[in-house]
Parts: structure tokens; sequence; C-alpha cells
């Protein structure tokens, strides 16, 4: 071939690749195949499904006690690390950021066809930071976000936690869930060859919306002094368990649950199920004396008794329906004031005879025992009242004591802020409000009013029988508080055992149970312990405690103290000289 | 009469040249094009300052929340018990002695007196 034909030849060549290139385009251009329209849009497309945070939890003040923050996943590419990166730098540098073993690292990445490995769930900003400073090849920072309780253990058992699919599964987390969680925004567009986003190829953007923010009426500081008391207690008496309310009788607002043991949100996983338990409000007992305090209320109110009315206590030991009944100090005749002050069984025992088996439980129900408070936290216990048809002969003497009854700690404190709050009884809140993300507020509980137990009368003189038995000769003198007059009641109850029915011998559930200022009650608190060691006595385990807590809660809140001790005495009866305290 | 207004309006009108016409078109199809080019290439600013904008945004709420946790840390009540632990600061309540109590009385009309009526009034509301 001459170099003419050669010529010819080439460019025809050339012109029949341009064409045939050309034709290619005009067909993908003009009329492509729905196929090759599919690969192409199924290449481009960009479908981002964000997630939106989860909404925070917050004390009455404000203060943050669980919100989401951003994390990462930190996976690789062993193929890529093994094809162009560095093997050993990026053995090296995981395991000294995220302290992790090298030699499981090197096994991880010596896959030469993974393309995908995950080597830390739920890193920190921190950590990832100064590997993402690196630039290793090969390291993939996948978005996340964790759940961060910046308080650690304050109010775990209040607040709960989420699991890892962030779905609420204990306390407010799990009770407010659906307000808390927020809802996934989702982003269809097209991206480029380097897999950006195409912005004006963007189709749909739907934003996500982060969840409502929950404010609890649990206070922080006051949360703290609860737990701090509790934490005391364990240390001196080493309970098996522990736990503490403080509460605003006028509405009912819990402004602080603590419960011991406790544990640490941020690693609620390795925590015992038990730990998790909020005892609060889902471990029932029998009260013990506790409960004379609503006894002696029905029977006040009702007119069967006068504060004044004596009752003879047999010297500490009266058989009734063939069983014994004791007091811890033999006493012989005693009035309604005393027997509450002394904490005396067959005093109270003989007010519930006088009472009668209908009234005994109507009051025991008025009060609210054996069903729920309406507390917004899962897992709450009803107790149990049995029916005046289920009691045996000695079952009202030992209801009077606080037996054959079961409570939880929540119930009995409910009851008691219905004495402190003129006979009014009110749900206990631990919702303060909820605050969408717009600053909206969703919902806000009202206080609401349960029941009327007693009358506003009967009330108020409950609360001076009360604040006796804080004043020397009364079995709560440690709970004393210097400047205010505390109204409160011990109890002392030997712990069922639900193995093998009966009681234990030795285990008992002590627990002091008061509120104050006596005139113008503001906080009502409870304090429980569950078999101590050491000691039993509710005046003497629990009442210090109780002291704790309201000393420096009343300071906090800045109650000011009202009257004193001695107007009230004298209104009543003054103590015998030299009367010591004595235990229950 | 109508054929003469025909004839007379065939006589007045003007035309315009081709390569006016041509000209024109060209310069409306330039105009329309640039505009064209020039709004894409605005779109596509404000596109790439929008996804910048995203960004800064994410990243400030970021910082935002990580400060908040930190804070929030910082303010737990057993913060300040380590801290005041760390530093060997004793704070204890002022002894019964050094406590100035106002004692409200019904008939008292002080200052101090109102004045103590007034923060009980406000504790019972904040609760």
């Amino acid at each position: 071939m001459n170099y003419k034909g050669r010529t010819v030849f080439t460019a025809t060549a050339i012109a029949a690749v341009f064409a045939g290139l050309g034709i290619r385009l005009a067909f993908l251009h003009l009329q492509p195949s729905s196929d090759t329209l599919a690969r192409i849009h199924s290449g481009r497309r960009l479908e981002q499904e964000t997630r939106g945070s989860r909404g925070r939890i917050l004390d009455r003040e404000g203060q943050i006690l669980a919100l989401d923050i951003d994390a990462k996943h930190i996976c690789a590419d062993p193929k890529f690390i093994l094809e162009h990166g560095d093997i050993q730098a990026v053995c090296e540098a995981l395991s000294q950021h995220l302290t992790l073993d090298r030699d499981k690292i090197w096994k991880l990445l010596d896959h030469p066809d993974r393309q995908y490995v995950r080597i830390q769930k739920f890193a920190r900003e921190q950590t990832v930071a100064p590997l993402r400073d690196l630039h290793l090849k090969g390291l993939i920072f996948e978005d996340a976000s964790i759940r961060e309780y910046p308080k650690g253990v304050l109010g775990a058992h209040v607040i709960g936690f989420v699991n890892y699919e962030g779905v609420g599964s204990a306390g407010i987390e799990q009770r407010m869930n659906s307000y808390l969680q927020g809802s996934a925004g989702l982003r269809i567009s097209q991206k480029d060859g380097l897999r950006r986003e195409i912005y004006s190829r963007r189709t749909v953007d739907i934003e996500p919306q982060a969840g409502a923010d929950v404010h609890l009426t649990i206070d922080q500081q006051i949360q703290h002094f609860a737990e701090k008391a509790l934490d005391d207690l364990s240390a001196k008496y080493h309970p098996q368990g522990a736990w503490a309310i403080v509460q605003n009788v006028r509405t009912g607002e819990i402004l602080a649950m603590a419960s011991l043991p406790t544990f640490n949100l941020n690693s609620f996983g390795s925590a015992p199920a038990e730990w998790m338990r909020n005892r609060a409000i889902n471990y029932t007992y029998e009260p013990g004396s506790t409960m004379k305090a609503m006894i002696i209320a029905s029977a006040l109110d009702s007119g069967v008794v006068r504060s004044t009315d004596v009752f003879d206590c047999e010297n500490g030991v009266w058989y009734y329906g063939g069983k014994a009944l004791h007091d811890a100090h033999g006493e012989g005749r005693l009035s309604v004031a005393d027997i509450l002050k002394k904490s005396s069984n067959i005093g109270a025992a003989k007010i519930a005879l006088r009472m009668g088996d209908e009234k005994v439980y109507q009051s025991l129900r008025n009060f609210g025992f054996g069903e729920q408070t309406g507390i917004e936290l899962p897992g709450e216990d009803a107790g149990i009242v049995w029916p005046p048809d289920r009691w045996s002969k000695i079952s009202i003497t030992r209801l009077a004591m606080g037996h054959e009854v079961l409570v939880t700690s929540m119930q009995i404190l409910s009851a008691i802020s219905a004495i402190a709050n003129d006979g009014i009884r009110m749900r206990p809140l631990i919702i303060h409000k909820v605050v969408d993300a717009k600053g909206d507020i969703i919902l806000e509980p009202r206080p609401e009013e349960l029941g009327r137990p007693i009358r506003p009368e009967t009330a108020k003189l409950m609360r001076r029988l009360l604040a006796r038995v804080t004043q020397p000769g009364g079995t709560g003198t440690k709970a004393a508080l210097r400047g205010y007059l505390v109204a409160g009641k011990t109890g002392t109850a030997q712990k069922a055992n639900l193995d093998e029915g009966g009681y234990y011998n030795h285990k008992y559930i002590a627990s002091f149970i008061g509120f104050l200022p006596v005139e113008n009650p503001v906080i009502s608190i409870i304090v429980v312990a569950d078999d101590p060691q050491g000691s039993h006595y509710g005046g003497t385990v629990c009442a210090p405690y109780f002291h704790d807590i309201a000393d420096q809660t009343v300071r906090y809140l800045r109650i000011p103290p009202e009257g004193f001790p001695t107007e009230y005495i004298s209104r009543l009866e003054q103590p015998p000289p030299g009367e010591e305290d004595i235990p229950e | 009469m109508r054929k003469k207004q025909t004839r007379k309006s065939r006589k007045t009108e003007v035309r315009i040249p081709f390569p006016m016409v041509l000209a024109n078109i060209l310069v409306f199809v330039a105009v329309f094009g640039l505009s064209y080019v020039w709004l894409c290439a605005r779109s596509e600013m404000l596109g790439r300052e929008i996804k910048r904008l995203e960004t800064v945004q994410r990243d400030t709420r970021r910082r935002l929340i990580s400060e908040q946790d930190r804070w929030a840390n910082l303010l737990a009540p057993a913060n300040f018990d380590r801290a005041l632990k760390r530093y060997h600061l004793a704070m204890t309540l002022p002894d019964e002695h050094r406590i100035v109590r106002v004692r409200r009385r019904g008939d008292d009309t002080s200052a101090v007196a109102l004045a103590a009526a007034n923060r009980l009034h406000r504790t019972m509301n904040e609760l």
C-alpha cells in the first residue's frame, strides 16, 4: 500500500472509531435502553438517611443529665491498606490510640480479600481526632452517636439508659422514649465521579427532627444530697440495699430519688441487673411502724379515737387471737399521741381493733396502698393489701403495725405527704415538662389530686403528733433538725422470708419517713435500709441520714426556719423532765 | 373600501432586513445562553456554599454538644466535691450561733419580717 493509501486507511479507521463512539453516544443520549438508564441512575443515586438526635434529659434547673454526642465507628479497608497503605503504621496508630492489642488489629487487617472491617464502635471524638490527623490510608470513620450521661451515677435509676439500638430501656429513657427519639431525615440526590453530592440534583431533602427535651422535677443538688447520705449509710451499716426519696408535699413533685446499689450510666452494660433495680418504686416490703401514722390518722379522722384517749399497752406483751404481740419497750397506759411517739405496737393494734376491719382496710386504700401511685417511671409495683375477707383474726392487729401489707417506699411517702399536705394526696410527678426542638412545650403535667384520705384538721393534728416523734422521748430524735420542727415516724420491720415463708430472725427493713417544717410543710423524705448490719432500728440507721438530707435541702431550697419546737410541745404536753432518747 | 386599505398598508409596511433579524436572534440566543450559564454557575456556587455551611453547621453543632457535655460534667455535684477535696477546701455550714434567724409574726410588718415572708413565698412558688 502506498503512502496515500495508508493515509486514507488510517483516516478511515480513526473516522470509524469516532463514528462508532458518536453513534454510541447518540444511542446513550437519545435512546438509551432501560437497563442502561437504570445502571446510570443507580450509580449516580445518593440516598442518605440521617438520624434525628435523641432529646436531652435535664433536671428542674436545666442541668443536662443525658444527651446525644457524636461519635465514630472506626473501620478499615484491609485490601486497600495491604495494596496501597502501610499496615505497620496503621496497626501501631490504632493500638496506641485505641489501647487495643496490636496483634489483634493485625489479624483483623490481614485479609486482602476484605474491604471492610470494624475496628472499634462508638469511639469518642477526642479518640478519633488524633487518628484522623495522621491521614492514614485505608481508615474509615463512620458517623454514629452515643448517649452520654455527664453526671455518671447521679440519678441513674431515674434517668435509665438506652440500648445499643438507641431505644430507651430503663427509667425515663424508656418511659419517655416516644418523646425523646427524633425522627429520621432523608436526602435523595446524585453524586459525581468523586462521590460528592451534586447539590443541584438534590430532589428530596427532609430534615431530621431532633427529639424533645424532657425536663425532670429532680434537682441534681438534692439528688446528690440523697445519694451522698445513702453512701454514708451504706458505709456504716452495709445494708443489702438503701434508697431515699425527697418529695415536694404540695405538688407531689419528686425532688430526688436515689437507690443503692447503683451503677454508672455510661457503662451500664457491665452492671448486674440487680443494681439497676429502682428500689424506691419496685421493692415492696412490710413497712413496719411507719404504717401507724396512717392508721392513727384514719382513726382520728373517723372520730374513733381522740389524741388524748388512753390505751393500756400491757407493759409490752399482749395476747390476742392466741398470739403474743410485743412492744420493744414495755409501756403501761399511753395516750394515742404517745402511742405514736413511742411507736407502741400494742397501742396501735388496739386502735385498729376499735376501728374495725372495714375501716382499717378502707383507710389503707384511701392512702393509696395496693395501687400504683402513677409516677411516670416504668416498673412501679402496686404492693399488696388483702381485703378483709382474706384476713385472719389477728391480721388487723398486724396491719396496724405495718405487717401483712406490702408497700413501696413511693406509696408510703405519698401517704405521709398527704398528711403534710392538709390531707390531700397528690400524684407523684417526675416529669416537669417536655419541650420540643422548636422550644414549644408539648407536655407539662400539672399537680393532680388523687384523693383526700383525711380532713385538713386531722392532718394538722397529725403533723403535730408526728413532730413529737423527733422530740426528746420519741423514737426519731436523730432526725431532729436544729431550727426546724420535723415530723416523722420510724419503721423497723422483720424481713419476710419469701423462700420458706415466715420472717427472718435477724434481717430487718429499717426506715424513717418525715416532713418539714411542721407548720408549713414543704418537703417530705423517706430513707430505707434493707438488712442493715450493726443496728436495725429505723431511728438509729435511717433517721440520721434523713437529718443529713433534710439539713442540706432546707438550706439549698432556702426554706426559712419557722417557729420553735417548744411552742408545739407546750400545746400538747411537755415531755417528762430527764426523759432520754429511746430507740424504737 | 377594504381593498383600498389593504393596498395602503402594504405600501407603508417596513421590512426589516434578514441579517438584522438573524443578528437579533443570535444576540438573544447568546444572552439567553450566557444567562443560563451564569445561572448555572451561580446555582452551582450557591450549592457549594450551602454544602459548606451545612458542614459548618454540623461541626458547630458537634462542638456545641461537646461543650455542653463537658460543662454538664464540670457542674456535676460529685465533681464539685472532688475539686473541693483536691484543693483542701472544707465548706461547712455555719454554726448555729452565727445564724441570724428572722422569725415571722402575724402582726409583724417590719422589713426583715416581710423579706422572710417573701422568701418563703418565693420558695414555695419555685417548688
